[in-house]
């Protein structure tokens, strides 16, 4: 009975978030998207139309030489169509990401924030419902309704690249339909993505925990303090350390924690973050030289959950969401 | 039913100012309250410490919960317009009552779609779009479709047209008010809340200067057209104000326990019941100096 009413109004305030941020969250991406199928698909289908088949093409890392050749191979062909699933996947999907992370970021500054700054946290307050229910809707607007949104923007805009592409390639006689159908890459693509989202919300949660927290805090630039308190924290012990080797020769153990600390501070929201920690380092530097092996990732990606640096960082943003609500409580004006 | 509001040597201290300073008062069920002071009095902080939006010191009840402590539950059946409160920009007018009916139990969509269709809004309207007394309106038709056991409206028609603004007194008394709810108001604009208060409580410098229903003060407060030849023995009963209209002296007694009795100053001349605005500026005198 009242797990129905907060599930209820949890569902109406991810709504409201929503509405605030539709601009933000769908709109941009949206747009960006269909810009890049246009584009791309345009100067894709430009090219096959005029130039004809290429002799080879690079698809994703890999070089498939004359590919009307190989389409006599059928599994070369489902191959051929894998890739190009990919590679319209990992295209259509990098610059929305980038906008999410920007959205993402931004989002959490002001989630906690702007509604003190134009007083409307009055009329908030003034509705039956709890600071930690409000607090954790922003908190999940953030690490998965904007995340999922993307996701399912960018499957349709890289459908659409796939569809655009195919079309072009049919037009010159390689019919890549029916290897695309058939090919897992199509319909495993996007459902990666999904599936990468908890590890994409346990890496998030020190950053959406330390932005909300600030949101939450400041009386006034929100920007200020939660890039500016890191920054110059990790400056002062960078500086401190410097001192101290020059002076004793020892260093402090802390600085050598200090840069992934305020990286993951900061950084958790970029998603794909956890290729860049000390653990996963070897198989980030592998895959800048290799092809993407897109299964490869989801296991990496999990495989970063092992040791304790993530479930740190996810103590670490759950204090700080219960800070930001514990602030929240009494904060009744910007 | 026992207090809805009740408080305690209720203090608020900002800094060193003591904005309210020990204040005691019980408000009852099924009254209409009209919380009178000056600018940074404490009205808005009373207000505030009632509705758990500040911590406060002092003992503290509303509808038996402790708003420092069990805010959550108090705002099941507390709804409130606090300090000019602010509708976010970006909200939709349909968007507002679909979320209000969807986070609050009682609230009546029909009555908030009826008030709305008394006014220009358009449920497609931003509230960016909208002027000063178009988001009054659409806050004041959000709060009064919420069966509330307590509303708080502190200045709650700010920037609506005089004629909106006794079309919202008019409903709040008809359509709103009944024996089981409670209404606390601020404002400026005494004479147009003065009709439909029950109760009294003047309020200055964080301290409560008076509280009385309005019968009580109707019996107590006196106010004498004095003419000319009797302003001396006008005097000598130690009137609480006195200003002039047309000529005549208007004088202002305190006919309770100690002071004039009402054959006295019947003696004096026509008397009537005074005003609150006036009974306002004569106990204020002073603090606007």
């Amino acid at each position: 009975m009242i797990s129905d009413k907060n599930a209820n109004t949890m569902q109406w305030l991810l709504r409201r978030e929503f509405w605030e941020h539709k601009g933000s969250m769908f709109w941009a991406p949206l747009i960006v998207g269909a810009l890049l199928v246009v584009l791309m698909g345009g100067t894709l289908a430009y090219a096959i139309t005029v130039h004809g088949i290429p002799e080879h093409m690079m698809v994703n890392g890999h070089w498939i030489n004359d590919p009307r050749l190989a389409a006599a191979l059928p599994d070369k062909t489902t191959i051929a169509a894998g890739m190009l699933a990919v590679g319209a996947y990992m295209g259509a999907s990098a610059p929305l990401f980038a906008i999410l992370t920007g959205a993402v970021f931004f989002y959490c500054l002001g989630a906690l924030y702007d509604d003190r700054r134009d007083r409307s946290i009055l009329f908030w307050k003034s509705l039956p419902v709890s600071d930690p229910m409000t607090v954790l809707s922003k908190a999940i607007m953030a690490m998965i309704v904007a995340p999922v949104i993307t996701i399912a923007l960018a499957a349709v805009a890289a459908m659409a690249l796939i569809l655009i592409a195919s079309m072009a390639l049919g037009a010159q006689g390689l019919n890549l339909f029916s290897g695309l159908l058939t090919s897992p890459e199509l319909y495993l693509s996007p459902l990666r993505a999904v599936a990468l989202l908890p590890v994409y919300v346990i890496w998030a949660l020190p950053t959406v925990g330390w932005l909300l927290l600030v949101s939450s805090w400041a009386k006034s630039k929100p920007l200020l303090w939660a890039v500016g308190v890191p920054v110059v924290a990790l400056i002062v012990i960078k500086w401190i350390n410097a001192a101290l080797e020059n002076f004793s020769g020892q260093t402090l153990l802390l600085a050598h924690y200090a840069s992934d600390v305020v990286a993951r501070i900061l950084g958790g929201i970029v998603p794909g973050i956890w290729f860049t920690f000390p653990g996963n380092a070897p198989h980030a530097a592998h895959m800048t030289t290799h092809p993407i092996d897109a299964g490869g990732l989801l296991s990496i990606s999990y495989h970063s959950l092992a040791g304790p640096d993530a479930w740190i960082g996810v103590a670490m943003g759950v204090a700080m969401l219960y800070g930001a609500i514990r602030m929240r409580r009494w904060r009744d004006e910007g | 039913m026992s207090a809805v509001i009740e408080a305690r040597g209720l203090s608020k201290r900002y800094g060193k100012r003591m904005a309210v300073d020990g204040i005691d008062f019980t408000i009852p069920a099924g009254r209409i309250v009209g919380l009178i002071g000056p600018n940074g009095s404490g009205k808005t902080t009373t207000l505030k410490a009632a509705l758990g939006l500040i911590p406060f010191e002092g003992q503290l009840s509303v509808l038996g919960h402790d708003p420092r402590t069990q805010r959550d539950a108090l705002m099941q059946d507390v709804c409130f317009i606090a300090d000019v409160a602010i509708l976010p920009r970006w909200l939709r007018v349909g968007d507002a009552i679909d979320f209000v009916a969807g986070v609050h139990p009682r609230f009546n969509r029909e009555k908030a779609e009826r008030y709305i269709a008394h006014t220009k809004l358009q449920p497609s309207m931003k509230v960016k779009e909208m002027s000063k007394g178009m988001i009054v309106q659409l806050h004041l038709a959000l709060v009064m479709a919420i069966d509330a056991k307590l509303l708080v409206l502190d200045e709650p028609t700010l920037g609506l047209d005089i004629i909106y603004r006794k079309q919202f007194y008019q409903n709040l008394l008809e359509d709103y008010f009944d024996e089981h709810k409670t209404i606390v108001i601020t404002t400026h604009q005494v004479e147009e809340v003065e009709h439909i208060l029950t109760d009294l409580m003047f309020i200055r410098d964080g301290r409560i200067v008076l509280a009385a229903s309005m019968e009580e003060i109707g019996e107590r407060y006196v106010e004498v057209m004095v003419p000319q030849e009797k302003l001396s023995a006008a005097n000598a009963l130690q009137p609480i104000d006195r200003r002039t209209v047309f000529g005549k002296a208007v004088m202002l007694f305190d006919a309770g326990p100690g002071g004039a009795s009402r054959q006295q100053l019947a003696a004096l001349g026509e008397t009537r019941n005074p005003s609150v605005a006036d009974l306002f500026v004569a106990t204020m005198k002073g603090t606007y100096a």
